[in-house]
């Protein structure tokens, strides 16, 4: 008997082990509950931050950015914590930053959102994926915030400005997408650039007599080059036309896609590759030109071929301006609504905020990317990346990208269907019908 | 009674982790899957109750058809080459006697290989410009093929995913062929049994529950095929190698339409299920002891 209450004192202290365990697990409950009038904007003797700056806060605070992975300013990120942790004796910053690849970063923020685990501050896509947080009054109106510094912006801060007039992200960098080209290959093969959109058919035309591929592309995984045919297609005017018009010059793109792939523009397999194999082709010089954003530089460099390529604008076919340019700033700076009323963490996140959008951290972040800051001007840039500032200088109009402003579902519909319209299985009025019928 | 009463208690305590975790991580995220299918959701902010209407989408959507003969396509593939040749090979193994241990590592090797991993082995196989496939055709002095097409993507697929699976089922044979007494075979060669009647007459009827397990855990593991397809062909060209595990993915995490991605994913479930019972049923058989 003594045996059997014996092994059953074993059970019973391996199934509070195991409890232990599975409690462990879940969600910290330390934090102070909050009550719904939290969530309004706290009254104005609350904050304090003017006066208590420079004072020794004691916060730990968790921010979360896209600058991780192969992200080059990833390391400048890290270093300005460092810094700021180092003037800011007792704030301890986690870092949960996590590379923008694969959208995995969307899942862990809607994740941390609706799991009450929100970051205090996060360097988050301002586009449709931020639209039911900010719905939700889960991060803060920047503009009207205590302490918050929005002063020396460029126009890249009020592209930020939501449907509902409030500026919930401030920005730090901004980007293009444009035809990256080999110089070094169109000179060797006798091919002028393509400046025009006759010379960008000519360009494909002959490369496709030759072993080059023409453009890089995977009409699979085929974001940039949907984007830039519906721009070369019909100028920015139609390319800002919303979903449900249907616009005709968004059809002739798709359809152009079609055309330029019985040309040869693409390569063999363009409907199996994905977007990393078809840069790699540009890369190792098997191919002429290659759709991207202003972020590939750093790969391109890497390749060793920096010297040979240039960017130019998407050649308008008609309807607009060559020059026209898909881009922007679709990331900001975000305040969690929860951090700004946590009077133990408010102070602590405001500074960080203000210190890493300060120009001077804009700059160095900027310079890692050789992105186009938000603040001020880099200086010293490398020739090739200072090209590309000019096309933004220059444009006539830029705007973001098709899926930073329609429902996911309905451009992964038109972008996954471009192989179908490649094989003549559909039309692009066809696909964009089927696309405008899912929002 | 007394010590029944007992064994009761005991039962429970052993039991109830068990119960506790699969109640957990497996029941609680099924029903809660089945609910989702309910609504118009993102799975995070965006939730509006819409009825039956994603299943009406289902019925209507040509792609979740496609999606469906691909993934059942696959699992016949899977269900015959994957255990058939596991057996053959079962039975080559344990007939011969040097080399054995050898075959038996080399053949149970690509089950430890990620998925991930072997598809990738293969997108660089298939690679049309640099692939090793046509880089071997060139140096012989061939042109070029497109390996990955309209028509020969789910066959392409196919083979990574038989290839992958073999060893653990051939594993599951040769224990099994193992476990047959050497007395069975000694009679049947008095009584003049060739080799191959062997193979009719004794080692198949014998391991038949073996080879009843490894079908239903073959056709039941078809249906959760998916990184193979979403890395080698990523469910092109033009959806023509679309299953419904990547099809279900795409829906729920690429489009953020988790209320049809968890319809996609009880369709999957009942299908499972739907096999698996009708396998059983088929493949009814008494046990056999020796």
């Amino acid at each position: 008997m003594r045996r059997g209450f014996k092994k059953l004192g074993l059970l019973s202290l391996f199934m509070a082990m195991l409890l232990v365990v599975l409690a462990a697990c879940g969600t910290d409950t330390t934090e102070p509950e909050k009550t719904s009038s939290d969530t309004e904007t706290p009254k104005e003797s609350d904050s304090k931050v003017e006066e208590t700056a420079g004072e020794v806060t004691n916060a730990s605070i968790k921010v979360v950015t896209t600058m991780a992975g192969t992200d080059p300013a990833g390391a400048v990120f890290e270093e300005l914590l460092k810094e700021f942790q180092a003037a800011n004796e007792g704030i301890k910053v986690t870092n949960e930053s996590q590379s923008a690849d694969a959208g995995t970063i969307r899942t862990k923020i809607n994740t941390d959102f609706t799991s009450d685990n929100e970051p205090e501050l996060m360097f988050y896509f301002n586009t449709v994926d931020a639209e039911g947080i900010i719905k939700e009054g889960k991060v803060i109106d920047l503009e009207n915030a205590e302490g918050v510094d929005l002063s020396g912006y460029n126009s890249m801060l009020e592209q930020q400005r939501n449907a509902d007039g409030k500026i919930y992200a401030a920005p730090q960098t901004g980007f293009y997408e444009a035809l990256f080209v080999n110089e070094k290959l169109f000179a060797d093969y006798g091919i002028e650039l393509p400046t025009t959109w006759e010379l960008y058919e000519k360009a494909i035309e002959e490369f496709a007599k030759t072993d080059i591929i023409p453009v890089a592309v995977s009409t699979e995984d085929s974001y940039y080059l949907v984007e830039h045919y519906a721009l070369a297609a019909g100028g920015m005017e139609n390319y800002r036309a919303e979903l449900a018009d249907k616009n005709a010059a968004w059809a002739e793109g798709l359809d152009l896609i079609g055309q330029h792939a019985k040309m040869g523009a693409f390569p063999m397999d363009a409907a199996t590759i994905d977007l990393s194999i078809a840069a790699s082709l540009f890369q190792q010089e098997q191919a002429a030109m290659l759709f991207e954003g202003s972020w590939a530089w750093g790969s391109i460099k890497e390749a060793g071929i920096g010297e040979n390529v240039t960017v130019l604008p998407m050649p308008i076919k008609s309807g607009g301006v060559t020059g026209e340019l898909v881009g922007g700033a679709s990331q900001g700076w975000f305040i969690s609504t929860k951090a700004y009323n946590d009077d133990t963490k408010r102070d602590a996140t405001v500074r960080l905020f203000n210190f890493l959008t300060s120009e001077e951290s804009i700059l160095r972040l900027a310079g890692a990317t050789g992105q186009i800051p938000a603040k001020g001007e880099l200086t010293d840039i490398d020739p090739r990346l200072a090209v590309g500032h000019k096309l933004i200088a220059d444009a006539p109009a830029i705007d973001a990208p098709i899926n930073d402003r329609i429902n996911p579902e309905s451009f992964t519909h038109m972008r996954t269907s471009v192989p179908e319209v490649v094989s003549g299985a559909k039309t692009g009025a066809q696909v964009l019908d089927e696309a405008a019928a899912m929002e | 009674m007394k010590n029944m009463k007992g064994d009761k208690l005991f039962i429970i305590l052993f039991l109830a982790p068990a119960v506790l975790i699969t109640s957990v991580f497996l029941y609680f995220p099924f029903f809660e899957n089945f609910f989702q299918s309910f609504y118009k959701t993102d799975g995070f902010f965006n939730s509006t109750f819409v009825g039956l209407d994603n299943y009406k989408r289902l019925l209507a959507d040509e792609i979740a058809k496609k999606a469906t003969l691909n993934s059942l396509q696959l699992m016949l593939y899977v269900a015959i080459f994957q255990v058939g040749i596991a057996l053959l090979l079962a039975v080559m193994v344990d007939s011969i006697k040097v080399g054995a241990g050898f075959f038996r590592t080399t053949f149970f090797f690509p089950v430890v290989i990620s998925g991930a991993a072997i598809g990738l082995l293969f997108t660089l196989i298939y690679n049309y410009r640099n692939g090793l496939l046509n880089e071997i055709l060139v140096s012989l002095g061939f042109e070029r093929v497109l390996w990955l097409t309209e028509q020969s993507s789910l066959y392409m697929v196919a083979i990574p995913t038989v290839w992958s699976y073999v060893g653990f089922y051939f594993v599951i044979f040769l224990t099994a062929i193992g476990k047959i007494p050497q007395d069975f075979y000694e009679a049947a060669q008095l009584e003049g049994v060739t080799g191959f009647q062997k193979l009719t007459k004794i080692t198949i009827p014998l391991i038949v529950g073996d080879i009843k397990v490894c079908l239903v855990l073959a056709i039941t593991g078809a249906l959760k095929i998916f990184e193979l397809v979403f890395i080698i062909t990523r469910g092109g060209p033009a959806r023509s190698s679309e299953v419904l595990g990547t099809y279900m993915y795409q829906k729920a995490f690429v489009d953020a339409n988790v209320g049809y991605g968890a319809t996609l994913a009880v369709l999957m479930v009942v299908i499972g299920l739907t096999l698996a019972l009708v396998t059983n049923k088929l493949m009814k058989s008494e046990d056999i002891t020796y």
